[in-house]
């Protein structure tokens, strides 16, 4: 019954509003005139009687208010008065309300924009199920650094762990494949049989592998993508007659995988690795390792599974040396593929976030400087019976309106910003593809917008409602006092403002000059004018057709060089920065010339003598790539026609191996052993030394190399360099035409070099641009919150600096005056800006190049911008000020 | 009495809305001088006290209210008691006497 009844009251006060109100507006009339008639019977008269029953009631609206507070449901017809009220208020000041709305738009727009690649990159789980379950195994280089695993001690993990309910190692790499329609370059992965298991999910036709497909010499099968059969195979129900043509083996397809399934990123098709046996060598790493924890096993429990086996390992295996592992490590898989992105994200993320306090402390002295123009508002309402709580409800809902406004358009203005960080990204930004404005992070955008309007509101109502005030309905009262404290407020909040700016700004001028130093980096070789095509032909073994790979590389090579407008054509087996892993590197052997292993394992047990052994990158190239990049010769030849396939081997070293391996000695003429590289286990000769180049990046010091001769060791996968002054889309497509001429079944990527070069050099860009929106942006804001604040307390001074100007102030004292006190709050800005930035900047310092986090030259030249910036801002309302007319001042009270 | 609202204050204010009460339906003045009367004037509530807990207990279903003549021929909401009012005063009686009791006693110890 009870509840029957508050119901029936709660919709009575929602909807018969108007009928309640009357009601309450008769009941305390007729009450004041029941106490009236009262007291006249008591014998006053009539006009004393109204009087002290007045006094008795206490105010009409008051007593009203009180009994509308008590309502059930109260709050929401006053939540919507206020809302009107509020609304009302921003109206009237179309400016104010439309400079608030975009400073919160652009600070919240920026930081949802932001926020959506750090929740899609880092925080958003990966779509399998129970992703929190599937771990990354690394081995743990003597370095100590994670690495990829060999082929038998991955079978160790797998076989002597107990921690996994499935593992399973996998590569992915770019094949030629034919077969269902053009033959295209595709990402295909190696996987063992479990592969599926530790992810989760099952084909959603066909069938999983098992054992029997990786068993070596099992009839060739593959899984492929859910794209990839809807849009080569043709989304067959059937899949029986579905082979596809992967380097030079044809596959029977034999499951289709989930839409969406893409792991490794961007690969289609699956098959089965090692279909041509182990790789026996502990020492070569060339497979990632993933595994699903069994129920109740903890990320701990299994690292500390793996580390034993693997410190086991590392005891017991004959191939000791720094190619061995030292220990095991397992970690989520997600933070492993993320991993490298994280800091870069999280400083982007701290950045944007720091323009939002200004944004928002620009906000906050826009609504100072509003709340003091209201004061005789206030007092008038609190008069007619607003109670303290009532008013700060207002300013809480006027502050929610401008937020949720500025929110509102701010997530607008994300939808685009989000689609130009995904274009403007560097490609290596790991998971791209799930970066999109999702419900958790517009989640985010709305908790956000309610904790600014939340802090705003009590910040401007604190400040409002605080001291009497009925004090604003004094006559002529300007709250003298009350602005004073407020201005002091205003000049904190731009402190702060300047402060978390000057650390912004010298961020950005770190990474911008950062980015200087790199780009002042000689690469060590030729950016302009290339044309890059990568071919790779099935991978094969047999000496014979490798050989037949050299002549077919060679043909193309001649044929290439015929295009019109070409100079030079090379080849190689590793482009420099391009990301897709760059060389494989190895140990290799010094040798007397007639002594040459017979055999892999002959070569193992030679790896033994220390004294012997030299680390280098191993490169495949041309004589012409060196011409097209123009790597200097330093001393002795580089290949020509004279290293036949038959003839002695040779080799070329960089200047940094001659350095690290021979050094005060001459490497020419010494013989090599290289053969671990790639099979073949003649010695080469070192015929020339070339200059270094940053094959990784500029950032990364160059590597001593090895290069090895195309046409004396043969190499599936190349890329081809073609120099040139003709329009690269004309050389690409005579050199597609060549390249179908020669065999219709291979594809090729084109790109120029300078693509390719300037991707290397993407993540440091994207810093650099972001960063440096946000610093300038903040500089813009806080340079106009000084402006503000300086205005209005040269408006408010005009009486102060008139009565000075009458007593004899000339005009430059009134200018140092205001200047004086503009700089003072400026330069304690600043001066807790640097301290901050000294602190900040280290977080930052592995993203940092040639310049230490404490560059002076950055801290010194922002410095001076800010302080000028500021200075400006300060000068303009100074300079007014020094126009005062004591005259107009004066009578102006 | 003092508007100040703490909770004893409060439940002792529905308390004696509800006791005036039981002598029949009054407008909201009546109910101010009975509880003035029955109080031997210790207890004076003023309209921004008295309106605002009349309100909220019509909202609980304690009291109903009608439009009625005052006896000068005015016109005046009126006030009585509920079913539920009735059952809330015994309720509120008890817990005063608890309370009481409880004071002294606590006023008792020495």
């Amino acid at each position: 019954m009870p509840l029957l009844v508050k119901v029936r009251s709660f919709l009575r006060n929602l909807f018969s509003f108007r009928r309640v109100e009357g009601d309450l507006d008769q009941e305390v009339h007729s009450h004041l005139e029941m106490l009236t008639e009262e007291n006249i019977r008591s014998g006053m008269q009539p006009k004393d009687a109204r009087r002290a029953a007045r006094i008795e009631l206490g105010g009409i609206e008051q007593v009203k208010e009180q009994v509308r507070e008590e309502r059930l449901g109260n709050w929401l017809p006053s939540v919507i008065s206020d809302c009107r009220y509020g609304v009302r208020q921003l109206r009237k000041n179309p400016s104010f309300t439309a400079v608030a709305v975009l400073t919160l738009a652009l600070g919240i727009g920026a930081t949802t924009s932001i926020f959506s690649v750090v929740y899609g990159v880092l925080l958003r789980p990966l779509p399998y199920p129970d992703p929190n379950r599937i771990m990354a195994v690394f081995e743990v280089t003597s370095k100590g650094r994670p690495s990829r695993v060999a082929d038998p001690n991955f079978d160790d993990f797998r076989d002597q762990s107990r921690s996994f309910q499935a593992i399973a190692k996998y590569n992915d790499n770019v094949a030629s494949v034919s077969g269902a329609s053009q033959p295209t370059r595709t990402t295909v992965a190696g996987v063992s049989p479990d592969f599926l298991k530790v992810f989760g999910i099952q084909p959603i036709l066909g069938r999983d592998f098992d054992a029997s497909d990786a068993k070596k010499g099992a009839g060739p099968t593959v899984l492929v993508s859910y794209g990839y059969w809807k849009q080569q195979l043709g989304s067959p129900r059937d899949l029986s007659q579905s082979h596809l043509k992967i380097d030079s083996a044809v596959f029977s397809v034999i499951g289709v995988l989930p839409a969406g399934f893409r792991f490794p990123a961007d690969v289609d098709l699956w098959l089965p690795a090692d279909l041509d046996g182990e790789n026996p060598s502990r020492t070569s790493h060339n497979y990632n390792a993933a595994g699903r924890l069994r129920d109740g096993v903890t990320v701990e429990q299994a690292n500390q599974d793996i580390s034993v086996i693997a410190r086991r390992i590392h005891d017991t295996s004959s191939e000791q040396g720094d190619y061995l592992l030292k220990d095991g490590i397992v970690l989520p898989l997600q933070d492993s593929i993320t991993g490298k992105a994280r800091t870069a994200l999280l400083v982007l993320l701290g950045a944007v976030g720091f323009l939002l306090l200004v944004a928002c402390a620009n906000v906050a002295n826009l609504l100072l400087a509003q709340a003091s123009v209201r004061e005789r508002e206030l007092a008038i309402r609190s008069a007619l019976g607003a109670a303290r709580g009532r008013l700060i409800r207002q300013f809480l809902t006027e502050a929610f309106l401008l937020s949720l406004g500025g929110g509102g358009l701010g997530v607008l203005g994300a939808l685009w910003g989000v689609a130009g960080l995904v274009a403007l990204a560097p490609a290596n930004l790991p998971r791209l593809e799930s970066v999109s404005i999702s419900i958790p992070v517009l989640v985010f955008a709305f908790l956000l917008s309610t904790a600014i309007a939340a802090g705003l509101g009590a910040f401007t109502a604190a400040r409002a409602t605080s001291g009497d005030l009925r004090e604003g309905l004094v006559e002529g009262a300007r709250g003298q006092a009350g602005s004073q404290g407020s201005q002091r407020v205003g000049r904190v909040i731009v402190v702060a403002q300047i402060a978390i700016t000057l650390v912004l700004v010298v961020g950005a001028g770190l990474f911008g000059r950062s980015l200087m130093k790199v780009l002042e980096v000689n690469p060590g070789f030729r950016v302009d004018k290339i044309v890059t095509m990568g071919v790779s032909l099935p991978w094969v073994d047999d000496p014979k057709a490798k050989a037949g790979q050299g002549i077919f590389f060679s043909n193309l090579i001649e044929r290439l060089k015929q295009i019109p407008g070409v100079r030079k054509v090379g080849a190689t087996s590793g482009l420099p920065m391009n990301q897709d892993g760059g060389l494989p590197d190895g140990m290799f052997l010094l040798m007397a010339e007639n002594e040459i292993p017979k055999t892999m394992d002959g070569f193992g047990a030679l790896l033994q003598q220390k004294e012997r052994i030299g680390i280098a990158d191993f490169c495949v190239a041309t004589d012409g790539y060196f011409q097209v990049l123009g790597i200097p010769l330093i001393r002795g030849r580089i290949f020509d026609e004279r290293d036949g396939a038959n003839s002695p081997h040779v080799a070329v070293i960089s200047e940094a191996l001659a350095r690290d391996r021979w050094p005060n000695q001459d490497p020419l003429g010494h013989t090599i052993e290289f053969g671990n590289m790639d099979g073949d286990l003649r010695l080469l000769t070192i015929v020339g030394i070339v200059g270094d180049i940053h094959e990784y990046g500029l950032d990364t010091p160059p590597r001593p190399t090895v290069y090895v001769n195309l046409f004396q060791r043969p190499r599936a996968a190349t890329t081809l360099t073609m120099l040139g002054d003709a329009d690269t889309r004309l050389v690409a497509s005579a050199a597609r035409g060549i390249l179908q001429d020669l065999n219709p079944e291979i594809p090729a990527r084109f790109r120029t070099f300078s693509q390719v070069y300037s991707a290397s050099l993407g993540s440091r860009r994207f810093n650099v641009i972001l960063i440096g929106f946000f610093g300038i942006t903040a500089l813009l804001l806080a340079t106009t919150g000084v402006f503000g604040v300086m205005a209005y307390s040269v408006s408010r001074r005009t009486r102060e600096i008139g009565v000075r100007v009458a007593l004899g102030a000339a005009t430059g004292d009134v200018l140092k005056m205001i200047l004086g006190q503009g700089l003072r709050t400026v330069f304690i800005g600043v001066a807790i800006g640097i301290t901050g930035s000294l602190v900040l900047t280290r977080t930052v310092e592995s993203m940092l190049f040639g310049v230490t986090a404490t560059d002076p030259l950055t801290f010194g030249g922002v410095t001076l911008l800010v302080v000028g910036a500021a200075l400006m801002a300060c000068y303009i309302p100074a300079r007014r000020a020094t126009k005062v007319d004591p005259m107009v001042a004066l009578r102006y009270e | 009495m003092n508007s100040e609202p703490t909770s004893l204050l409060q439940g002792t204010l529905d308390l004696l809305i509800l006791k005036s009460l039981i002598a029949g339906e009054m407008h909201g003045l009546g109910v101010s001088r009975r509880i003035q009367q029955i109080t031997g004037g210790t207890f004076v509530v003023k309209p921004g006290s008295l309106f605002p807990a009349l309100h909220r207990m019509e909202e609980e279903g304690w009291i109903s209210s009608f439009w009625g003549e005052s006896e000068n021929n005015r016109r005046a909401k009126y006030y009585r008691l509920t079913k539920a009012g009735r059952k809330q005063l015994e309720v509120e009686t008890k817990r005063w006497g608890r309370i009481s009791w409880a004071i002294a006693q606590a006023l008792e110890v020495s």
